[in-house]
């Protein structure tokens, strides 16, 4: 610890600018390695979650991209007549979110509500940590019960009550948590992987036929985007598009498992191909750079190190010197991508934004430890790569002539 | 050349930190214009378009780098050519005038590339700026080499 | 009397792009504990390569070497920086000085790595005795680069000798310094080997302190 101390503090520290650019070549590589990973782990997430709800049998909604909207003709009963039909000839799974409501709670936070029919709950298996399962019978006039992300458990915890004005109801409610997701529980969506929705701070609603008969126009229309047809095969789906056609005027696309896999496949799968080929390829050129820098340094230090080598110091202790060094660098590189990142997660605590708020270790969320982890790999690798060619080049000159320098 | 404290290697080196800076800035420019239809890349690139000025300025300091090693591995070199008859202000004006030609050689070329994606030429201004910067803060240091 | 260094060297070999130049070709030495060897021979002869070899600094040759009665082929490299650290002291010219560390640091430099059962025995008494010999209180908190030329050979000569080594190799010790100055390092240098019998082996070009030692060895040019 002695000679790492010195080494660092009177050779490399001696040249700070040097240590400055290894130092920033390697935040870059770690911001970038970092962004990817997230990215990456984001999308994975995603998919995993899309398996939940993409069956043997299921047929997901999608609208056309060439249809056009005609907000004219969609209208209330246009849109209940699609759910009666819906209703008669169909199982499906209905899930909506994004309803922003003020509810009272211990971190002030705005309320997103998220609506979701039974079939909906069942395909996508949530975790609670703690009350039971939601129960999808209940009367709109009495006490309906629903999940609360962990944000509202400390003010509304299982059993408590809560009076709210709900705005696709339109009218006030009596709602009591029946359980509490587990943290950071979120909702991806269905066609950007890698964005996600956290529940910390949502409360779900469960959807029976008769709250789709009396909500507005609103849910209804937004359900429909995603809504998922189970249980159900193409000819029986030909049906329902021509009803939504006619009553909505919009055309609608409706695919198959093995449409929703190739579409992943082809769409995600070049998307991430893409995104992994720049990152290498930027990881290369920083590699380059830092493998120069590291050079440099070791061209304006070759006398100090030699000088060293000459008194008793060997070049395997060196060697841990510098590794050791390049740790250090390391270490802090990746506390400075944990602060930003942390920070950043802390902005949405600041800006009341209940999607976004996710809680965890030191402000991280589990994915982004696992980025940071690939980041040490990474800095791992480079490390290996600059030490190991600093090294190179010192053992190139005899100690004769480096101390001569 | 025979004045001057650059070799050809040095002269490359340079010339690769500038055009690693230019090119980094005209990525991202590019990568501005890109229409994409994956979520997931738009997502991805705007992590980095956000901050363009802040990951280019950064990178530059690999120019500093280089000032830095060049100058200091200079030193018997400059204090030799006054040893010999030259004068600071000459060798200070030979290095930022070959500094220049370099930089606006590499400048040249993005300009080029700038025209050929139809980039605003401006783009690239603001590193020339942040460039000449450099190079006259790092001429200052010739002199600190008149006596070694 | 002990037999410290044992070395035959066969050939050794410098390459260039251009040409190859093999020198010491058949060069053989015995030296015993305690002895005064001085190696002369024009320039290019091969005196700073011998020494070199002598020291472990260059093991790039053709031949067979023992030193302090083991192989030197078979030292794993931590073992030769032990050695360098404890049984070998190098007196080199002034300019092998870190010039942003103060004389003092440069001469307590080989302290740090000291093995752990030496480390702090007796440092202070042996710097305290070192810097008073050698007359370089004065120039301790000074950089090397605001030290005469005198000052830093003296400094050098300091570092050499701080860790009482069993073997001394000098290159040049004196080679830019006045006659008061070369006249004070050679008396320091023998007085290293009646006091502490320390085998000294020194590469000049100087005749009259060259017959100073007990041996002159006279290196030649390979043709």
């Amino acid at each position: 610890m002695k000679i790492f101390k010195f080494i660092v503090s009177k050779i490399f520290l001696r040249k700070a600018i040097l240590g400055i650019g290894i130092m920033l070549l390697l935040l870059m590589a770690n911001y970038i390695t970092f962004t990817a990973a997230r990215s990456i782990l984001s999308t994975f997430q995603g998919y995993q979650e899309t398996k939940y709800v993409n069956q043997e049998g299921v047929y997901i909604a999608n609208l056309d991209p060439d249809s056009h909207i005609d907000m004219s003709m969609i209208g209330e009963s246009g849109t209940q007549a699609v759910y009666d039909y819906l209703n008669s000839s169909f199982k499906y799974a209905f899930y909506t979110d994004g309803f922003i409501v003020s509810v009272p709670n211990g971190d002030d936070m705005k309320i997103s509500l998220g609506y979701m029919n039974e079939q909906y709950y069942r395909l996508n298996e949530f975790e609670l940590s703690q009350g039971t399962d939601l129960d999808f019978d209940y009367q709109l006039d009495g006490e309906i019960p629903v999940l609360v992300g962990k944000g509202l458990s400390k003010t509304y915890p299982v059993g408590a009550t809560i009076e709210m004005e709900e705005s696709v109801l339109g009218r006030p409610l009596t709602l009591r948590v029946q359980g509490v997701l587990k943290q950071n529980a979120y909702h991806s969506n269905f066609y950007a992987l890698n964005s996600k929705a956290y529940y910390n701070f949502s409360i779900l609603f469960p959807v029976n036929e008769e709250f789709i008969n009396h909500t507005s126009m609103d849910i209804k229309f937004n359900g429909l985007m995603d809504i998922v047809l189970l249980d159900t095969s193409k000819e029986e789906i030909v049906d329902l598009s021509e009803v939504i056609k006619d009553n909505l005027g919009l055309s609608f696309n409706f695919f198959s498992q093995k449409e929703n896999y190739d579409y992943f496949n082809e769409y995600y799968l070049h998307s991430l191909k893409i995104i992994f080929i720049t990152t290498f390829i930027l990881l290369i050129v920083i590699t380059c750079l830092s493998v120069w820098n590291g050079l440099v340094s070791v061209r304006l230090m070759l006398k100090d190190f030699t000088i060293n080598l000459l008194v008793g110091l060997s070049y395997s202790k060196l060697k841990r010197i510098f590794y050791g060094y390049f740790g250090m660098l390391s270490f802090v590189n990746v506390v400075l991508i944990a602060t930003f990142t942390a920070f950043n997660r802390y902005g949405c605590w600041l800006r009341k934004d209940a999607t976004f708020a996710t809680y965890g270790l030191f402000g991280l969320i589990g994915m982004d430890w696992l980025a940071l982890l690939l980041v040490v790999v990474s800095d791992i690798v480079i490390g290996i790569i600059v030490v190991e060619s600093m090294l190179w080049k010192i053992k190139k000159v005899p100690i004769s002539l480096g101390v001569l320098q | 050349m025979k004045k001057s404290l650059f070799r050809p290697t040095d002269m490359f080196e340079l010339s690769i930190v500038y055009i690693f800076c230019f090119s980094l800035n005209l990525l991202l420019d590019y990568a501005k214009t890109l229409d994409l239809d994956a979520y997931i890349l738009k997502a991805f690139l705007k992590n980095f378009i956000d901050y363009q000025p802040l990951i280019v300025s950064l990178f530059t300091f690999i120019v500093i780098v280089f000032h830095y090693q060049m100058l200091e591995r200079k030193k018997a070199e400059i204090f030799c050519r006054i040893l010999v008859g030259g004068t600071v202000f000459g060798i200070t004006i030979r290095y930022v005038l070959d500094c220049l030609t370099v930089l606006i050689f590499v400048y040249f070329l993005s300009a080029l590339v700038n025209l050929h994606f139809s980039f605003n030429l401006a783009d690239n201004f603001y590193l020339v700026l942040i460039f000449v910067t450099y190079i006259l803060i790092s001429a200052r240091r010739v002199r600190k080499y008149e006596n070694i | 009397m002990t037999k410290i260094i044992d070395l035959s060297v066969k050939e050794k070999i410098y390459k260039s792009k251009k040409a190859q130049i093999s020198i010491l070709n058949g060069f053989r030495l015995e030296v015993a504990a305690g002895e005064k060897i001085a190696i002369v021979g024009e320039s290019g002869a091969g005196k700073s390569s011998l020494l070199n070899i002598i020291g472990l600094l260059d093991r790039n040759y053709s031949g067979e070497y023992t030193l302090f009665g083991s192989p030197t082929d078979q030292l794993h490299t931590s073992q030769l920086a032990q050695w360098r650290n404890q049984r070998i002291g190098f007196i080199l010219q002034e300019s092998a000085l870190i010039n942003s560390l103060t004389v003092e640091d440069n001469i307590k430099l080989p302290f740090l790595y000291a093995s752990p059962d030496q480390k702090g025995v007796g440092e202070i008494e042996d710097f305290d005795a070192v810097v008073s010999a050698i007359e370089i209180r004065h120039i301790l908190k000074k950089k090397p680069l605001e030290c005469s030329g005198g000052e830093k050979a003296r400094a050098v000569f300091a570092r050499g000798i701080i860790m009482k080594p069993q073997l001394i190799l000098a290159d040049e010790p004196t080679a830019s310094l006045d006659v008061e100055n070369r006249e004070r390092i050679v008396t320091l240098l023998f007085n290293m080997n009646k006091e502490f019998n320390t085998t000294i082996i020194t590469v000049t070009h100087d005749l009259e302190i060259a017959n100073r030692h007990d041996r002159v060895i006279h290196l030649e040019r390979s043709k």
